[in-house]
């Protein structure tokens, strides 16, 4: 982690990795980051529910947020991690990631609003772009993520 | 006073007494002449109206003073019991409600004075008698109990102690002592009415004469006391050395003692008491069976009332719902730990050794003993649901001018808390669907022979791990066709649809989301939102509904819970190499099935099982994988039952019976029907759980 900037005008964002892509999830949300385990299959799901997992005890959901953007399917390798988050409404989900890269501090000044009138689905999970060392990272609205669900059924 | 820390227990006895008194008046009602009914009545109001005095709730006081104004005068044969007063005891009851709910929410009993039920009660005093004027009948009611003692003499009636009655040994026992020089002395101590912890104040009065002698007699007695089990006054018989002031002075020093009234005894035959005592040696002989030492005709008789209404007070501790959840949970961790620790021993092949086995086997039996118990401590009687039911109908009947009764059985049965916590309005929307759409008019009844009185029954009983909980009525029934109908004309379904559909499948349409077949919107019911709510909520208790019903002659609905919600006892199952659980409790049996046993009825594979003809459900097609049998290999079926219904599930591989924990899989994963739950095993693997009764 780097040194921690209390400054209230800052957020503080885990940087993962979709293929090429980055994506900045807020840390506030982020409960724990495990390796990759053994899924269980929940039979009758929709494909970006990969299953659930034993955390300490509990039986967590895992999403595959690739699929649920609508890029392709996920590939296992050695840096695959799942990100265990916490929801506002207390909901434990795991999500599925790449590669988890580094921890960025942003300030509010470096994110840049994205508009919503793009057609394109992954946008709709997307609540501003970062810009950090000349990269730029989309910042997912992770209650946006998981309540889009509820809209669609 | 600060009075808030008895909040909650004044809460817990008020709804008590109010259920008592409104199951009491039901009794009136039927039985309107019933003397204990009547003195139940007014016990309750009285307690309540001392409660809520104590509490400094004006309003409720002042309207549960009226109501045992008017009992005292119905105590006393001066006024009779009829309909009209009975329908104005159930208002004022739900007028005692509004302000306990009042209460429980605001800490405040609300500001409706409800000055219409006052001035009603008011007006059946009057018309007894327009010469007692209301005040006076207002003293008569104050000091009701020991009105009724009835002794000429002023003070005399509030020497309570008078009437008490020896028997032949506590004669000669009193007799000895006096001849020994003590004192034998009567005293009746009055409890200021204000007083919170009464039995704590008469504890302190009896430990007080006990430092100066012997309590010979005590009525009520000491348990009942403890319990407290008695109005504002107590007697004691008491031998001592000390004399009559200064036993006097150690009662007196106790405080919110209001009086005390004290004199000696006095042994002779000739006393008038004695005259009295004989009289009542019949009802004396009745108390002594009931375990009672001695009581004066008037506690006999409430000794007696108590035996018939009130069942013998367990010993209970109130234990916060929260702190039973923690316990359970930690209950479920063991028995994840126990289970892991079986299978390390397993997988560490050191399960010949016994002296690790024995220990092991020792604490599996320990963990399903301990979890039984628990489980067990978690549950109540569905009575604190149901008891509310009684009123309701009768409620219903009235406004909806039907002439109907309601019949119970099975209240004690048990359920998990959190279950009965939930189970109360399924139910409720139940009755009121049977009272509204299933009862039909007095007339047509009588055009059909039916008795006029509709009838609707309650049965809840235990079938294996399940509970089931009846609601049935002997009125219309369904209407299929009608129900066919309605769903096409809200163009839920075509009408080649609707004339393909089977009875079953139309009567589930009524669970749907606003579908009601109700001809009229009445305030009870027909505004559509019952039966699906009904549905959905008992489903997310991991039970089902379902309907039986046969057209003019009445329908049943059928509600089936599971027992218990955390812990069960599983058959492990592999399906395509995956591992499963099923409840134990809906297993019947297993069997082997050789392929050629399959029969197929309207495409639908079958087997014949001793007569029976049960259709086979392949769980890799349910579960969407790959078996790993071959389609000659012999099938291994496990025959579920749900109600009188079979299903055979195939499965691949039996794994052996294990006790599980149930865990949700979140509100994410938006729960397949088939899965229930998920646990976790000993190795740390997820086993997802089969909802057998979902299958079928």
């Amino acid at each position: 982690m780097e040194g921690i900037q209390e400054s209230y005008e800052t957020i503080q964002y885990i940087v993962v990795k979709f293929g090429d892509e980055q994506y900045g999830i807020d840390i506030k949300y982020i409960d724990n980051i495990v390796r990759m385990q053994r899924i269980t299959r929940v039979p009758n799901v929709p494909a970006y529910i990969k299953g659930v997992i034993n955390l300490r005890g509990e039986v967590v959901p895992v999403v595959s947020l690739r699929l649920k953007m609508g890029l392709c399917e996920d590939e296992i390798t050695k840096l695959t991690r799942i990100i265990i988050i916490k929801l506002d409404n207390g909901e434990v989900i795991g999500v599925l990631v790449d590669a988890v890269k580094e921890v960025v501090t942003l300030d509010t000044r470096e994110i840049e609003k994205v508009s919503y009138d793009s057609g394109e689905d992954k946008t709709n999970f997307i609540s501003g772009i970062g810009k950090d060392k000349g990269e730029l990272i989309s910042l997912f609205d992770l209650n946006l993520v998981f309540s889009e669900k509820e809209k669609a059924n | 006073m600060d009075v808030s820390q008895y909040l909650e227990i004044f809460l817990d006895e008020t709804k008590e007494h109010l259920q008592n008194l409104s199951d009491q008046l039901m009794n009136l009602e039927q039985d309107p002449e019933n003397m204990d009914t009547i003195n139940e009545i007014f016990r309750a109001a009285h307690t309540l109206k001392g409660m809520a005095g104590t509490m400094g709730y004006k309003r409720m006081q002042n309207l549960t003073h009226d109501m045992e104004n008017v009992f005292s005068e119905v105590r006393n044969n001066t006024l009779k019991a009829d309909g009209n007063m009975i329908d104005l005891l159930f208002q004022c009851l739900d007028a005692l409600e509004e302000y306990t709910e009042n209460i429980q929410n605001t800490a405040d009993e609300g500001t409706n004075d409800n000055e219409h039920l006052i001035k009603a009660l008011n007006e059946f005093l009057a018309a007894k008698d327009g010469a007692v004027a209301p005040a006076a009948a207002k003293e008569e009611a104050k000091e009701p109990v020991k009105e009724e003692a009835a002794v000429t003499e002023g003070d005399a009636s509030r020497e309570k102690w008078r009437s008490i009655a020896f028997s032949d040994t506590e004669n000669m026992v009193l007799t000895e002592a006096k001849k020994q020089g003590k004192n034998v002395f009567g005293l009746t101590v009055y409890v200021q009415e204000t007083c919170i912890l009464k039995a704590a104040r008469a504890f302190l009065v009896y430990k007080a004469l006990e430092e100066l002698g012997e309590t010979m007699i005590s009525v009520p007695s000491a348990q009942d006391i403890e319990d407290e089990k008695f109005d504002f006054d107590f007697s004691i018989i008491f031998i001592t050395d000390a004399d009559l002031d200064k036993v006097k002075a150690a009662v007196m020093n106790v405080s919110e003692i209001d009086s005390c009234y004290i004199a000696p005894v006095e042994l002779s035959e000739e006393k008038p008491q004695e005259v009295q005592a004989s009289e009542e040696k019949t009802t004396e002989t009745a108390t002594a069976q009931t375990g009672v030492p001695a009581a004066s005709a008037q506690t006999a008789a409430k000794t007696e009332k108590k035996a018939v209404s009130k069942p013998i007070v367990n010993r209970t501790v109130r234990v916060d719902i929260e702190k039973l959840d923690v316990l359970m949970n930690l209950v479920s961790e063991l028995i994840i730990a126990k289970n892991s620790l079986v299978s390390a021993a397993q997988t560490e092949g050191i399960t010949a050794n016994s002296s690790v086995n024995e220990p092991i086997e020792y604490l599996e039996s320990v963990t399903t003993n301990l979890h039984e118990s628990v489980m067990k401590v978690r549950m109540v009687p569905i009575e604190s649901v149901v008891q509310k039911f009684p009123k309701m109908i009768r409620d219903l009947s009235k406004k909806l001018d039907k002439k109907m009764q309601l019949f119970m059985s099975g209240e004690e049965t048990e359920l998990d808390r959190t279950v009965v916590d939930e189970i109360g309005d399924p139910l409720m929307h139940l009755l009121r669907n049977s009272a509204d759409h299933g009862l039909e008019s007095a007339e047509v009844r009588k055009e059909r022979g039916k008795p006029e009185v509709g009838s609707i029954f309650l049965d809840a009983y235990q079938d294996g791990n399940n509970v089931v909980i009846e609601v049935r009525d002997d009125g219309n029934g369904i209407d299929v066709e009608a129900v066919k109908a309605k769903a096409v004309e809200k163009g839920k379904i075509s009408q080649e649809q609707a004339d393909l559909m089977s009875d079953k499948d139309a009567i589930d349409l009524l669970f749907q989301p606003s579908f009601s077949t109700a001809k009229k919107v009445t305030d009870v019911s027909g505004r559509g939102v019952g039966l699906d709510v009904v549905k959905s909520k008992i489903e997310s208790l991991s039970g089902d509904v379902e309907v039986k019903t046969k057209l003019g002659e009445g329908s049943t609905f059928i509600i089936r819970l599971p027992l218990t919600l955390a812990i069960i006892q599983a058959l492990m199952v592999e399906v395509g190499g995956e591992k499963y659980a099923i409840s134990l409790g809906s297993i019947q049996t297993i069997e082997d099935i050789a392929p050629d046993e399959i029969k197929f009825v309207q495409n639908e594979e079958v087997i014949n099982l001793r007569g029976d003809v049960i259709p086979l459900i392949r769980l890799n097609k349910v579960l969407d994988n790959q078996s790993t049998k071959g389609p000659d290999d012999n099938l291994i079926v496990a025959i579920v039952k749900k109600g009188d219904k079979l299903a055979g599930l195939v499965v691949d591989e039996l794994m052996g019976q294990q006790e599980i924990v149930i865990k949700s899989l979140g509100k994410y994963i938006n729960k397949s029907k088939v899965i229930s739950g998920a646990t976790i095993l000993g190795d740390g693997e997820i086993a997802l759980i089969i909802d057998a009764n979902a299958l079928l």
